[in-house]
């Protein structure tokens, strides 16, 4: 059973690093993290260096203190942990659309579930896979912000909190991309349902002022940004962490249904 | 180690179209038995029910007794299938591939190499196993599909129109390899080409429009002269096909 | 999939986007909300299309199959929900901050165990959602709500402020108010400092007074200069003291109940009423705490203080490790960085926790006045520090170099004295009343220039505290990131960028187009 599943991620592994686009995606969003996270530890430099040399010309010590809200976790952690989850949404579904949909385009899902694999095997299988690749882009993404945040002494332990939330932000809508995934054999249509689900679910902010304060609290319990904040801010919590696992499992229960429901046609 | 195959009125309908009306079958251990028909018959849809990818309306097929609706993966376990046009992954090596598939299977450590080098041996495929299936010649890919369909030794083998798009010479060969199973594996062979059935099976079955439009032994064909002049004479006319969305 | 629900999604996706993209010049647009509307509706009439097109599932066993899948996808969907339900309502969290901004202190987890014994209806934390800093007061206040049996959080919403919160609620920068049955008390910005201040004012069965001694030239306490005590009056009001200046009057007593009394380094001499009624005040339990500065003569000191132990002799401290800090650097801004461990007014600081004191009086001990009364110095300057007598020519910046024959000493600044009074208690060796006085030889570093500067601040709250025997409360300090300068030269940042953030994204790319060439070959 192990061993059937630990085949079949073998094999996903060597799809995923067959084709280009996972090597484009990890350099996009690998760029795009260290460059913006450069950005707004360079902000806050200039920042404090401004606080600082007021002290220095003019009115003196009491004036040059950085007011406490002028901290590495409001002006970096914070603000980059909102880039790099909008840059996840944006690369993952490039990833997640081929994993079901191609199987299903090129007839391999045939000779897959026709040679004794579990449906259950097949889908944790590739969510798995995804899930690996969630992590290695965030390892990758995550070298450079963890040797200058070590070396300048501003909170590693922190920045491996952003990075859980990251991970946990990534697998859920990773899963969301690979439920969709395998409803279709569309890899296009797998993209757009890919984008538009997490997008929907983001903050529910474009519906929350057309729908009653009770509809909108809740609206807001299930979406996916009200859940990610406490991780920058360097809190693990654990409501959290079962909030995205659940939409792991979600997706993977869902990508479950929908082999069934091919089989069941 | 060979398996009997009944189907006991089988029907898969998609809507208003029927695929497969009420199709039963008897399949002896040991035998190769071919399914023909033209285009969309149902031949496909047959397999498909049979090997558990798709579920029967009504009826049921069973493999050595075992039912493929109460169980498929235990039917799957006896069953070798090889599909139409195989699907298989382009960025493996041959190797690599077989490996999968044979871990698939429940292979492993030394039978799985075993397995692997019987049946690179068996199809011919020596020359190519480090090249990438994607790069393969037709007749190859039919083959590696046949030797991942072999890889567990299984009692059924399954083959889905294996010569479409061959060249003589290689319809030639992959016949001779199929017809070597006689005996030892019981071989369910589809195909729409009338004269690789007679060539090699020992009965045939028609299919039209999802019916069993005839059944004829190998010695009832060459009684008849030819498979095409028995079926014109049963049936009375070409054979139809039903349009499976 | 059919056409419908498709074009359906990509224009809800157009909406949200757009959406997202404008939210913050104008909420919903024309634009985003008729494609959200239409997009919705697609969908809509793509779903109703699918229903009616759905042709039943064929067969008994493909129904079964379909059905028991569904099921299992709607029970997973239960089971997360229900998980979710019981997860949100568990506090378990790891707080990886690094000074753990959102784990309480032990000063307010026993604030909150003294809560828990206290009758009276629970203190509510009024959060309002919508806030600036909701995201990151959330936490906090959970913390509280975790901790304290006694606190509880309500949530509430901008638009519907809760009765006793209206009034106090005023801008978006509002984020908690708490509140104990009717009374409201703000909060400024939500720090724990001011969460756990606001909860020892709504609390506290009776509000301490602290009461300043006017008259003689102290310190004004209205005044908003540099040098005024303006910002001291309102931090001491914020931890739930009642602030008052006083006039001492001529014969009478001082008005009862005066927690602490604070002579914010008096100038003139104080007239010998003044002084007896002083005497009287402490001999009967009084509190004071005594400020100074070089250069002051009133016989405030050397007749009061003297009598009560403390020696505060002429001349200025003057110290080589002294703070650059100020915009002249001299040798006379102290920083005070050496104190008594174990005594409750300088417990909670230490060589990291510094004091920032310019122009400090020498505090020494005389005599005890009675053998049971314990002086202790508590705060020091460094052991190259020497005491100038010479103060106006210390001040103007001559003889501040240090003789050599001077051997090494660390000239105290601050001083504590308790003085067992009263009758004894029934069958124990203590006393019914005890005085106390802290005498600190600045006045400087409790001005409003000063007071948030380096660790000011503590030094004088934990001496209010001590003198108002509210021992408990000392050292109750916000935790707020010490802003860190990222000690990286401008070359090593850029090094560190160009080798990881783009010779690794290039490493990626080119392993790309490797996968790419070989796909191709």
């Amino acid at each position: 059973m192990i061993r059937r599943v630990l085949a079949l991620a073998r094999k996903e592994l060597r799809q995923l690093f067959a084709s280009p686009i996972a090597y484009v995606v990890g350099t996009a969003y690998v760029a795009l993290t260290g460059i913006y996270f450069f950005q707004h530890l360079v902000s806050y430099n200039q920042l404090l260096f401004v606080y600082q040399s007021e002290g220095l010309t003019g009115g003196g010590f009491d004036q040059g203190t950085v007011p406490s809200q002028i901290n590495v976790l409001n002006e970096v952690f914070v603000p980059a942990a909102d880039d790099f989850g909008l840059f996840l949404l944006v690369v993952l579904p490039l990833v997640t659309m081929r994993v079901f949909a191609e199987e299903r385009a090129n007839g391999t899902d045939e000779l897959l579930l026709t040679s004794g694999l579990r449906p259950w095997e097949v889908a944790l299988a590739k969510h798995g896979v995804t899930y690996l690749f969630v992590l290695g882009l965030l390892a990758a993404s995550a070298i450079y912000p963890a040797v200058v945040v070590s070396r300048a002494g501003l909170g590693f332990e922190h920045l491996f909190a952003l990075y859980v939330g990251q991970l946990c932000y990534g697998c859920a809508i990773a899963s969301i991309g690979l439920a969709c995934s395998s409803f279709t054999s569309s890899q296009i249509v797998a993209a757009v349902l890919g984008y538009s689900i997490p997008f929907v679910l983001l903050d529910f902010a474009w519906l929350t002022n057309t729908v009653s304060e009770e509809v909108a609290a809740n609206l807001k319990e299930i979406a996916l940004l009200s859940h990610y904040g406490s991780f920058p801010r360097g809190v693990i919590e654990l409501a959290e962490v079962v909030y995205f696992a659940g939409i792991a499992f979600l997706g993977w229960l869902a990508s479950l249904t929908s082999l069934e429901l091919a089989r069941a046609r | 180690m060979s398996a009997r195959i009944e189907a006991q009125s089988v029907s898969k309908r998609f809507g208003s179209v029927v695929a497969l009306d009420a199709f039963s079958l008897d399949v002896a251990p040991g035998e190769i038995f071919g399914l023909i028909g033209p285009n969309g018959a149902g031949k496909t849809t047959f397999i498909r029910i049979l090997t558990g990818y798709w579920l029967a309306t009504e009826g049921d097929v069973r493999v050595d007794g075992v039912s493929v609706t109460r169980d498929r993966f235990a039917v799957q376990a006896r069953t070798g299938y090889a599909c139409e046009q195989p699907k298989l992954y382009a960025d493996h090596t041959v190797d690599q591939f077989l490996r999968f598939m044979g871990q698939v299977r429940g292979l492993a450590g030394a039978r799985l190499r075993q397995a692997i080098e019987l049946s690179v041996e068996r199809m011919g495929l020596a020359p190519v196993r480090r090249r990438r299936i994607g790069v393969l010649s037709k007749g190859f890919r039919q083959r590696v599909a046949l030797a991942q369909a072999l890889l567990h030794d299984p009692a059924l083998l399954v083959v889905d129109e294996p010569t479409v798009g061959l060249d003589p010479a290689q319809q030639i060969e992959l016949r001779r390899i199929i017809a070597g199973f006689r005996g030892t594996h019981t071989v369910l062979l589809c195909t729409h080409q009338l004269h690789e059935a007679e060539a090699i099976c020992d009965r045939v079955a028609l299919l039209d429009r999802g019916r069993l439009a005839a059944l004829a032994t190998a010695d009832e064909i060459k009684q008849g002269g030819s498979l095409e002049a028995l079926f014109l004479a049963r049936v009375g006319r070409a054979p139809e096909a039903a349009v499976v969305p | 999939m059919a056409f419908l629900p498709a074009a359906g999604l990509v224009m809800i996706l157009v909406g949200v986007a757009s959406y997202y993209a404008t939210r913050s010049l104008h909420g919903m647009s024309v634009f985003s909300g008729a494609n959200l509307a239409l997009g919705v509706a697609l969908i809509l009439i793509g779903a109703v299309a699918q229903v009616r097109a759905f042709r039943g599932f064929s067969g008994a066993a493909s129904r079964r199959v379909a059905l028991r899948a569904l099921a299992i996808l709607a029970a997973g969907f239960a089971a997360v929900i229900g998980l979710d339900l019981a997860a949100s309502r568990s506090t378990a969290r790891l707080d990886l901050t690094v000074d753990e901004l959102y784990t309480l202190s032990d000063q307010s987890r026993a604030l909150c165990a003294e809560l828990g014994a206290q009758t009276g209806p629970p203190i509510e934390l009024v959060f309002f959602e919508d806030a600036l800093l909701a995201k990151d007061v959330r936490l906090l206040v959970d913390a509280y709500a975790d901790a304290c049996p006694q606190v509880d959080v309500r949530d509430a919403s901008r638009k519907e402020p809760p009765a006793g919160a209206r009034e106090l609620y005023t801008t978006t920068a509002t984020t908690v108010i708490a509140c104990r049955g009717e009374v409201c008390d703000p909060i400024g910005y939500p720090s724990e400092r001011n969460i756990t201040s606001a909860l020892v004012r709504l609390a506290r069965a009776r509000v301490p007074r602290v009461y300043f001694l006017i008259g003689h030239g102290e310190v004004d306490l209205a005044s908003q200069a540099d040098g005024g005590y303006s910002g001291l009056a309102a931090l001491l009001r914020d931890q739930g003291f009642d602030v008052r200046a006083q006039v001492l009057p001529a014969t009478a007593k001082l008005p009862s109940k005066v927690d602490v009394l604070i002579a914010a380094a008096p100038e003139r001499d104080l007239l010998p009423e003044e002084l007896a009624l002083l005497d009287r005040y402490l001999e009967g339990g009084g509190r004071l705490l005594a400020l100074s500065d070089p250069g002051l003569r009133s016989n405030f000191y050397s007749d009061l203080l003297l009598r009560w132990g403390f020696e505060l002799s002429d001349g200025v401290v003057v110290d080589d490790a002294a703070s650059p800090l100020l915009e002249q650097p001299s040798p006379l801004n102290l920083l005070v960085h050496l104190f008594a461990p174990y005594n409750p007014v300088t417990r909670t600081l230490s060589r990291r926790t510094m004091v920032l004191m310019p122009g400090t009086r020498p505090v020494e001990l005389a005599r005890k006045p009675q053998p049971d009364d314990r002086l202790e110095r508590v705060a020091f300057a460094s052991e190259r520090a020497f005491i100038a007598r010479d103060v106006a020519m210390a001040l103007a910046g001559r003889g501040l170099d240090r003789p050599p024959e001077l051997p090494e000493s660390e000239p105290p600044v601050a001083a504590t004295g308790s003085y067992p009074r009263g009758e004894l208690v029934p069958g124990t060796e203590s006393r019914l009343l005890e005085a106390r006085i802290v005498v600190i030889g600045d006045r400087d570093f409790a001005s409003n220039r000063l007071l948030d500067a380096l660790y000011n601040r503590d030094l004088l709250l934990n001496a209010v505290r001590w003198l108002a025997s509210d021992e408990a409360r000392i050292a109750l300090t916000d935790k707020a990131w010490t802003p860190n300068q990222d000690p990286l030269t401008l070359q090593q940042t850029v090094a560190y960028f160009y080798f990881l953030a783009f010779a690794l994204p290039e490493a990626l790319l080119l392993l790309g187009i490797y996968a790419w060439w070989r796909k191709q070959a």
